[in-house]
């Protein structure tokens, strides 16, 4: 099978190269521009272009290999995916007990109910070639709301603790002293999808609709398809932020309500 | 909260004068009463550095305790061990004879108020900040109250004014407002002029002598200012890497030798 596939890629291998440079020197570019301006991300970018890379080449061997595979192969591979997202997650949760095992939890509830109801509607093939591809769109935005609403949750928290504790100076719950930072964390964790929503068919159309209408689907139905799919990738993030916030604020606080989020020095 | 404590509390300037109202409270001459506050070798130590030491201390009803000491002496830790913002990590804390670990701690917090540095007001209006206590806990205080109690800190008729516009000393004026509108029987002062011009410092230290003398209540201030200490506090203690050095009358600690 493997030989199959390197057979078939003939000349599309030094064309996929020549373009993968070509898109790696334009990454480059614009990190040496942000350096510029004193934003250093070289090793960052470095690693994660790499990463990308590598990831993606692995990704069509592996989807080649399991092109026949079963829903249960499908599964088994999202979970991988969802635990690589929920590493990848909690690097944003730092100072927070058990950041991996709440990330994990935020993202596998999130994109699981999405799945699950796509599978459950029929919108969703249980064909591994149909169901990871998706999946992982899924579960890659619920790692992003995780991600974002971990980041502004602990940002907000770390630097309102004098307001944090004046308000349980004066007997309020954990919960109303940071209830501002959830609302904001959960916010700017649905933001990027609802824009990406809003900006559905007039900013870009989306890679599905793009393949559904090369391979022959009707134009509408591929642009429902597609709102579906955004939609649902909308739930998956809502879900994933609310949780990850909401169990980011669980380990906030001691049980005797201390918090225990805070940077070095006390801000207000 | 009932109505009635809250406008006692916010019309103290009419109560005839007490005992402690001469200066510095003074409860030498009373029989023995169970203290309002008292530590029993409190300690706390995060990361193998020791910040509160054993401390034992008994804070009578009505006495005002000044804290002082170099920085990192360990007086705000000491400070944040009393409404258990901080775990202490050995000893505790007696709130009127029972054991705070005892007590739920958004009860001891309201018991034992707080007035940090710097006021960490709530975004929104004065009247937000100061019935933040009393919602907390599912009950409303009406507006003439609100402005009893913003009129005794001096604030008239600020309950709608925006908290962004307020100067330092207005905000810890509100802050010592809030405070007072949870009732608390006891009251922990953590530098509260320290962040202030000299002005507004002494106005501040002004109105908190007035209430705590009006209201004769047990107070731990927090303060490197030996000058405010001798001013405001009956007892003072001193503490120097977290240990308590001395404490005693705060003439005699502060310009004894």
């Amino acid at each position: 099978m493997l030989a199959d596939l390197f057979n078939n890629l003939g000349g599309n291998l030094a064309m996929g190269s020549a373009q993968a440079a070509g898109a790696i020197v334009l990454c480059a570019i614009v990190v040496a521009a942000c350096r510029r301006f004193a934003v250093h991300m070289e090793r960052e970018a470095a690693v994660s272009i790499a990463r990308g890379l590598v990831q993606m080449v692995l990704v069509g061997i592996v989807l080649a290999l399991l092109l026949h595979g079963s829903l249960l192969v499908g599964a088994v591979i999202l979970l991988l995916m969802t635990v690589a997202a929920a590493l990848t997650a909690a690097r944003r949760a730092r100072g927070i007990d058990g950041s991996t095992l709440r990330s994990f939890w935020a993202i596998a509830v999130g994109s699981g109910v999405a799945i699950a109801a796509m599978l459950a509607t029929g919108t969703l093939s249980t064909s591994v070639t149909v169901l990871v591809p998706v999946g992982s769109m899924i579960i890659a935005n619920a790692m992003n709301a995780c991600a974002q609403a971990a980041e502004r949750f602990r940002a907000d928290v770390t630097a309102s603790v004098g307001q944090v504790e004046a308000g349980l100076s004066l007997g309020a719950s954990p919960a109303a002293t940071v209830a501002p930072y959830v609302q904001s964390a959960v916010y700017a964790s649905m933001l990027p999808r609802l824009d990406m929503l809003k900006s559905l068919g007039l900013v870009w159309i989306p890679g599905v609709m793009a393949g559904m209408m090369v391979s022959g689907a009707n134009p509408v139905y591929a642009g429902i398809y597609q709102f579906v799919i955004v939609a649902m990738i909308l739930t998956a993030s809502g879900i994933s932020g609310l949780l990850m916030t909401l169990l980011m604020r669980a380990s906030a606080f001691s049980p005797s309500a201390q918090l225990t989020l805070r940077p070095g020095p006390r801000a207000c | 909260m009932s109505e009635s404590t809250l406008l006692q509390n916010a019309s103290l300037g009419d109560r005839s004068a007490g005992p402690g109202e001469t200066g510095r409270p003074a409860p030498a001459d009373r029989t023995p009463e169970v203290p309002t506050l008292e530590t029993r070798a409190l300690s706390r130590a995060v990361a193998g550095k020791v910040l509160v030491d054993r401390i034992s201390v008994q804070i009578p009803p009505g006495e005002v305790l000044a804290v002082v000491g170099h920085s990192g002496a360990g007086k705000s830790s000491f400070l944040r061990l009393l409404n258990r913002l901080d775990e202490p990590t050995g000893g505790t804390v007696l709130l009127h004879g029972r054991d705070y670990h005892g007590i739920a701690p958004r009860e001891l917090r309201r018991r034992v108020g707080m007035v940090m540095q710097t006021a960490c007001l709530f975004a929104g209006t004065v009247a937000t900040n100061v019935t933040f206590g009393p919602r907390q806990r599912g009950e409303s205080i009406s507006t003439d109250q609100v402005a009893a109690l913003l009129d005794r800190v001096g604030l008239p008729g600020y309950q709608d004014r925006d908290v962004t516009h307020l100067s330092g000393g207005e905000a810890q004026r509100v802050s010592l407002a809030r405070t007072l509108a949870n009732a608390p029987e006891g009251l922990l002062l953590d530098e509260p002029t320290s962040a202030l011009d000299e002005a507004s410092a002494r106005g501040i230290e002004d109105l908190l002598l007035g209430i705590i003398q009006e209201r004769r209540m047990t107070c731990v201030i927090v303060t490197h200012n030996r000058q405010q200490a001798a001013r405001i506090a009956g007892r003072t203690m001193v503490l120097e890497a977290g240990r308590l050095v001395t404490i005693g009358p705060t003439k005699e600690v502060l310009y004894a030798g």
